[in-house]
């Protein structure tokens, strides 16, 4: 998983680059599920964080879901 | 004597009166209150409705130094707001976009709604706590400024002390009711074009409400406009203008007119009327089309001048009108054109230190001294 972890960095840097903000989304999404799996939660809540900002910055339906993980987790409103 | 002394001069009848005195062109000073007391406080036109179409379009605008976002919400309701974060000061928005979910901030990614409600403030207890118990979004929304929309312009209300729009521009709206609720339909791109003019914001205005300089500038008028088909509109403390008898719709060379309002009163088959609504939209009214002009102050000495063209149905945005709309709006650019010399030399003259505001015409010159003495009274009442 770490390996997968540094791809995903160099993928978002990418993607930050490119302003692809969907793929922000998608990766920043899967950065949060690769650092719960490890449990590690407070860095998959800022990936996650990460992943909702860009998604409603978009008005990417994904943001919904992204936000109801993010309240059950006591980190949003 | 202070500034403040001339304006009694200026409050006067108009056989008595004197003009603004020339600190209001030429100084930094009186630029600076003007902004406070005559445009913020006023309803002034910002932009034109059809700048921002579909929901979700942004465009920043500086507004004499001021930072506003106008957009369209999903509901298709234009909003103002200032363009900045209420968390650092960052301006929010940049560059004309669309935006497809919230207003981002570049900054720290604190979140807007396009109706202003603060939603996401990413981080602000720590790296992935997304909630403070200091941080009410509830108070941190942004700063909505007043807005109104009335022939596609958007008027705003800086300060937020005017009375509502309806209230304000009561009298402009009863003058031309018979106009009131139909079509505004933009024309194409050459239906919209601007002037970059060397002369103070109100000169453009002053120049505009009288017909008594028609003959002079606009000679080419003269064939089918003379002096005497012109009347005078002035309602204090609102607008003022003039009035044509003869105004003729264009006629193509195969016989093709831009159709008309449907069921206008007898008045408007050979009248136009063209007022300044006070403190910088300039809007004309014909059977068959309108346009509105946004002066944009850009500073003591230089206004951008935004001309809009409209037409009466939808079908005349098409291409079946293009060369129509083309021929037209070069007409009216001509027309416009003329008046810059005009303005720009108002503004020259003003630095003439002996100039005292000038002689206004009884009879002529009623629309720009009704103007003058609008803008005497509110730097009166805010001083």
């Amino acid at each position: 998983m770490p390996d997968r972890l540094a791809t995903l960095d160099r993928e978002l840097l990418a993607a930050h680059a490119a302003g692809d903000m969907p793929a922000l989304v998608r990766l920043y999404a899967e950065a949060a599920e690769a650092c719960e799996a490890e449990g590690q939660s407070d860095a998959a809540g800022f990936y996650r964080t990460h992943a909702y900002v860009f998604a409603l910055a978009l008005g990417d339906a994904r943001a919904g879901a992204l936000h109801a993980k993010l309240k059950a987790d006591g980190r949003e409103q | 004597m202070t500034m403040h002394d001339d304006l009694d001069a200026v409050l006067k009848p108009v056989e008595q009166a004197r003009g603004l005195p020339n600190a209001h062109y030429v100084s930094d000073e009186m630029f600076a209150e003007e902004r406070e007391a005559v445009l913020f406080s006023s309803w002034a036109g910002l932009t034109f409705g059809k700048e921002i179409p579909v929901p979700g379009d942004a465009l920043p605008i500086d507004f004499m130094g001021m930072p506003l976002l106008a957009l369209r919400d999903r509901k298709g309701q234009v909003r103002v707001f200032q363009n900045t974060c209420r968390h650092r000061g960052m301006i929010l928005v940049e560059k004309k976009r669309n935006i497809g979910g919230v207003i981002r901030c570049p900054y720290h990614s604190w979140c807007y709604a396009l109706t202003g409600e603060l939603k996401a403030t990413p981080h602000v207890g720590g790296p992935g706590q997304n909630v403070h118990e200091t941080i009410r979004r509830a108070e941190l929304g942004l700063i909505e400024i007043a807005s109104h929309v009335w022939r596609d312009v958007v008027f705003v209300n800086v300060s937020g002390t005017a009375p509502p729009f309806e209230v304000y521009a009561a009298e402009a709206i009863r003058l031309w009711g018979d106009y009131e609720g139909r079509p505004v339909v933009a024309g194409g791109p050459e239906s919209a074009f601007t002037f970059d003019v060397a002369c103070n914001w109100k000169l453009a205005v002053e120049n505009y409400c009288e017909s008594y300089h028609l003959p002079w500038v606009h000679p080419g008028l003269n064939s089918y406009s003379r002096l005497e088909d012109h009347y005078n509109i002035e309602a204090p403390g609102a607008f003022s203008g003039q009035g044509t008898l003869v105004y003729r719709p264009m006629i193509a060379a195969d016989g093709r007119r831009f159709p008309d309002y449907e069921g206008l009163p007898e008045k408007w088959r050979e009248g136009a009327e063209y007022i300044a609504l006070y403190p910088n939209v300039l809007l004309g009214v014909h059977r068959d089309q309108s346009f509105a002009i946004i002066l944009e102050p850009r500073g003591k000495e230089r206004t951008v001048e935004h001309v809009q063209i409209y037409y009466a149905d939808d079908s005349v945005a098409g291409d079946d009108w293009a060369d129509m709309r083309a021929e037209n709006a070069r007409l009216w650019h001509t027309v416009f054109a003329e008046d810059v010399f005009v303005v720009e030399g108002m503004q020259k003259g003003r630095h003439g230190v002996h100039f005292d505001g000038g002689k206004f015409s009884p009879v002529m010159d009623g629309p720009t001294h009704c103007f003058h003495r609008w803008v005497a009274e509110r730097v009166s009442a805010a001083s």
